[in-house]
């Protein structure tokens, strides 16, 4: 039962700092998933983990003791590829095997373990069926159980259901998860979309250029995002910017053309530049009901459950609504709605070092 | 044992020894000889830049080389592109058959090839039926014998890119407006180019390196005074023991003959990648006319008939020699020797090119960014591109001058055999393992594989197939070897060489036996190639 800590990982390829100063801490028995765009350094991470990359500086801890030393194989951290990797000249039950059989383990062992893994990932009737036989789910439990079963209780999961349909992607998220909670593994899950973060993740760690933004339960992540940047990229947000007037009850921020809006207490001191984020789903339209402003609707897209309202502001700015599909009717294109959200919804954020649409730049 | 070999000190090492060898035993030896022109100008000078006669014969067999080469390469393109379009884009009853018949060649080593190619075109004294029994110039006679087994070869690689270029390219050239003639002109042949250039490559120094079959067709039609580059080399390799004078000639026509190749190699890349195809204009009226009406029915008929009389039939013509002439009564015992003599020299050959030149596949092929291995991919080129007996009277100097290893005949014709079928090996394997995708790999060493349990049974199951015909190719060049055999070693009995030596004293019949006994060997191996290459196909 490992626990994992990286202290000042620092790695680049030509010019790009794949991880630049990368801190962070797995605890034992947890399922972490590291979540950040495309390019942000959450693979490299993983390689690097695992012993497949050697980091220009800094110290991997397993269990305690660093790992530097140790080859790829002596880790004991399996690796699950976005491709599986399954080797395609074996069957599903010597994929399977693949660990144990390089280990040389007894028979009877290898026989226990693989009735219990193909029970486990229900695929008791295939194991003798050779990878291209199998769909794309199967093929990703064959993986799985591939990497259960070598004895490893480290598991590295690379994107590991990016390759699968939407619906069946969802329908493993929960899978997925309780068995590797059953069989008391250390997980380290890295992908780049947010829902899965936060539907499977114990804690969830933000990358981005190689840095660690912030680490925190979902609910954390989510309620209290450390910088605009995570506030956008687990849910996307509507964001303001303007000068803090008041920091309790509520922070008051006023806008340039003087708008006053309301936000989350904080700790801001009066006078200093900020940024007010909201998500779009927690930002209310309405004709009736008075708001911070008034927007004019340009458009809305029905998705089914809700309604996604794209809006332009007096000041011809725009921002985005998202709001339950039972308000059908009651707002149409050409409407002049008020804006409104609740003031514990709104986070506050010093303004970025760099500007806010720097900050929010992905990529 | 697997414990000791997986230490990153032990692996360390092995890298630094395969990549030790192919420096000191593939590349060293093959270019050695360049040092001689710095070493021993002296007696270049004396023997060769002053003595006009010299001069005289050497320059007109490098030009004689070169010239061969150059026109064996335009006939091959002019013939073979139309046959690797009929191959890829048409489908026809005997497709199948057809495709089978182009490699045929290969199958046939060179110096029976060379025989077999006189007696149907040359004129001689044998008086074979059906034989051609004309061509008089010796430079024409192997002119046509070297487009007969460099044709396969510019067919082949055309058509591996032909296949490539899809297909609805031209036909949305067509919709256009375009005639067949000219969307295929203008759109698909500008996108040939690489396939143009592997061929070109291929076939001129396929022709360049060609020793025994041009001896053999010389000396078929009894002719005295032509000269190859790769001719003269094993003719003065055999007269250097009576006369040292000849050292000098033979290095520098050595020489000469990389340093050509080597920049010619160098200009062909450039030019065809450089310079683009001048094919934009279109001439609306005779392109519809040509494409229409008899014009592609004449075209492909032309196509077969040149593969059949250019190659097929002189490739086995030596069958219908055999079964007509008058047999003589002739000892067997020297011909057996030879050939399991050859047997014995292309099954090491092939051991240590697989043993030595798949660990080096694998290291270039997955260590594709780093400088050293970019180097190393370039250089595995140069021994293909060198002329065989070039490369073999450069390595035998370097052997026999250096008292590292003894120099035993046995020995040094195995080195010079390595040296040019182990970069066969390299480009094969190095193709396979780049198309394996390294998450195999990588996902195995994290289940707890070593390094070479990774290999052994994640990757080599993979490759096997490709390691396979790597193997068949290295085993069948080494067998039909001639020049690079005769360069090292002057009085080498292998099975080329003493067909050679058969026909030089008019022993045609026994010859003519001795090639069908390699053809037939020769044959088989291909065949397993084939079975091998398609099992990987189906897979």
């Amino acid at each position: 039962m490992p626990t994992v800590k990286l202290i000042g990982l620092k790695k680049s390829f030509d010019y790009i700092n794949a991880a630049d100063g990368l801190d962070l801490e797995v605890h034992d028995g947890e399922y972490l998933c590291l979540l950040g765009p495309t390019g942000a350094g959450k693979t490299t991470a993983l390689r690097m983990i695992s012993g497949l990359l050697t980091p220009d500086e800094g110290q991997i801890l397993l269990d305690g003791k660093d790992c530097a030393h140790l080859e790829v194989e002596e880790r004991k951290a399996a690796l699950l590829s976005q491709t599986y990797a399954l080797f395609p000249n074996l069957t599903v039950e010597d994929n399977i095997l693949f660990g144990l059989n390089i280990r040389g383990a007894a028979a009877e062992v290898k026989e226990r373990v693989l009735i219990n893994m193909l029970d486990l990932v229900r695929l008791s009737g295939r194991s003798d069926a050779f990878p291209f036989e199998l769909s794309g789910g199967m093929q990703q439990r064959t993986a799985l159980a591939r990497a259960l079963a070598s004895g490893a209780d480290l598991l590295l999961l690379d994107e590991p259901l990016r390759a699968l349909d939407a619906r069946l992607r969802i329908s493993l998220r929960v899978e997925l998860r309780s068995l590797v909670k059953t069989l008391k593994m250390t997980a380290i899950h890295v992908t780049h979309d947010h829902d899965e973060a936060l539907v499977m993740a114990d804690r969830v760690a933000i990358i981005r250029n190689g840095r660690i933004l912030q680490v925190g339960t979902p609910e954390e992540i989510w309620d209290n995002p450390a910088t605009p940047f995570v506030a956008n990229f687990v849910g996307q947000c509507n964001f303001f910017t303007g000068e803090v007037l008041e920091n309790e009850p509520y922070t008051v921020l006023r806008t340039k053309d003087g708008m006053l809006l309301k936000g989350r207490p904080s700790k801001l001191p009066k006078g200093s530049e900020a940024v007010l984020g909201v998500k779009i789903g927690n930002t209310d339209v309405s004709k009736e009901r008075s708001g911070y402003m008034s927007a004019k609707v340009e458009r809305i897209i029905f998705e089914g459950r809700n309604l996604h309202c794209d809006l332009m502001m007096d000041n011809g700015h725009r921002l985005s609504a998202k709001v339950p599909s039972w308000k059908r009717g009651k707002v149409s294109v050409g409407d002049k709605v008020n804006v409104s959200w609740e003031e514990t919804k709104g986070a506050v954020f010093p303004m970025p070092a760099g500007g806010l649409e720097q900050e929010l730049k992905v990529e | 044992m697997i414990a000791v070999i997986s230490r990153k000190r032990f692996r360390t090492g092995w890298t630094a020894f395969i990549i030790l060898f192919f420096l000191l035993f593939v590349i060293l030896p093959t270019v050695y000889i360049l040092s001689y022109a710095v070493t021993d100008w002296g007696s270049i000078d004396t023997y060769v830049l002053n003595d006009p006669e010299m001069m005289e014969m050497i320059t007109n067999a490098i030009i004689a080389s070169f010239e061969i080469a150059g026109i064996v390469t335009l006939i091959d393109i002019v013939v073979g592109l139309p046959m690797a379009w009929m191959l890829v884009r048409k489908d026809f009853k005997g497709k199948k058959f057809l495709d089978t018949l182009i490699d045929m060649p290969l199958a046939v080593p060179t110096a029976a090839l060379g025989f077999s190619s006189a007696i149907f075109f040359a004129q001689t004294d044998l008086n074979v039926p059906f034989a051609l029994n004309s061509i008089t110039s010796p430079l024409l006679l192997i002119i046509l014998l070297h487009v007969v087994f460099s044709y396969p070869y510019m067919v082949r690689s055309l058509s591996a890119i032909l296949v490539q270029i899809d297909q609805t390219y031209e036909t949305a050239g067509r919709t256009l407006g375009a005639s067949p003639l000219a969307a295929a002109r203008t759109i698909t042949l500008p996108l040939f180019r690489a396939g143009l250039v592997t061929g070109i490559i291929l076939c001129f120094s396929r022709s360049l390196s060609e020793t025994g079959g041009t001896m053999i067709a010389l000396a078929t039609m009894n002719n005295v005074g032509f000269a190859t580059g790769p001719t003269l080399i094993g003719d003065w390799k055999s007269n250097l023991v009576s006369n040292p004078d000849l050292a000098a000639p033979l290095a520098f026509v050595s020489i000469l003959l990389i340093i050509l190749s080597l920049i010619l190699l160098v200009v062909i890349k450039l030019i065809l990648m450089k310079v683009h195809l001048p094919m934009g204009r279109i001439w609306p009226r005779p392109e519809r006319i040509f494409s229409r009406g008899l014009f592609p029915k004449a075209k492909d008929g032309l196509t077969v008939f040149f593969l059949v009389i250019l190659v097929l039939i002189p490739s086995f013509f030596i069958f219908t020699y055999v079964a007509t002439a008058t047999p003589t009564s002739f000892d067997w015992g020297p011909f057996l020797d030879s050939l399991v003599y050859s047997f014995l020299i292309a099954g090491i050959v092939t051991v240590i090119d697989i043993a030595l030149g798949v660990p080096m596949a694998v290291y270039i092929a997955k260590n594709r960014t780093g400088k050293i291995s970019e180097v190393l991919d370039v250089l595995v080129n140069v021994p293909l591109i060198v002329p065989t007996a070039a490369l073999g009277y450069s390595l035998g100097v370097f052997w026999t001058g250096q008292n590292l290893i003894p120099t035993w005949d046995v020995l040094l014709i195995i080195l010079a055999h390595v040296a040019f079928t182990y970069p066969l090996v390299v480009r094969n394997v190095a193709g396979a393992v780049e198309e394996v995708d390294p998450a195999f790999e990588e996902t195995a060493r994290t289940l707890g594989a070593k390094p070479i349990q990774g290999f052994s049974r994640v990757l080599y199951p993979v490759i096997k197939s490709s390691i396979l015909a790597g193997a068949i190719m290295a085993f069948t060049r080494s067998l039909g070897e001639t020049g690079a055999t005769q360069a090292v070693v002057a009085d080498a009995m292998t099975a080329p060489v003493y067909i050679v030596t058969l026909i030089r004293s008019s022993d045609y019949y026994v010859a003519g036996l001795a090639c069908i006994v390699l053809i037939i060997v020769s044959y088989v191996a291909m065949l397993a190639l084939r079975y091998v290459t398609n099992g990987r196909r189906s897979n």
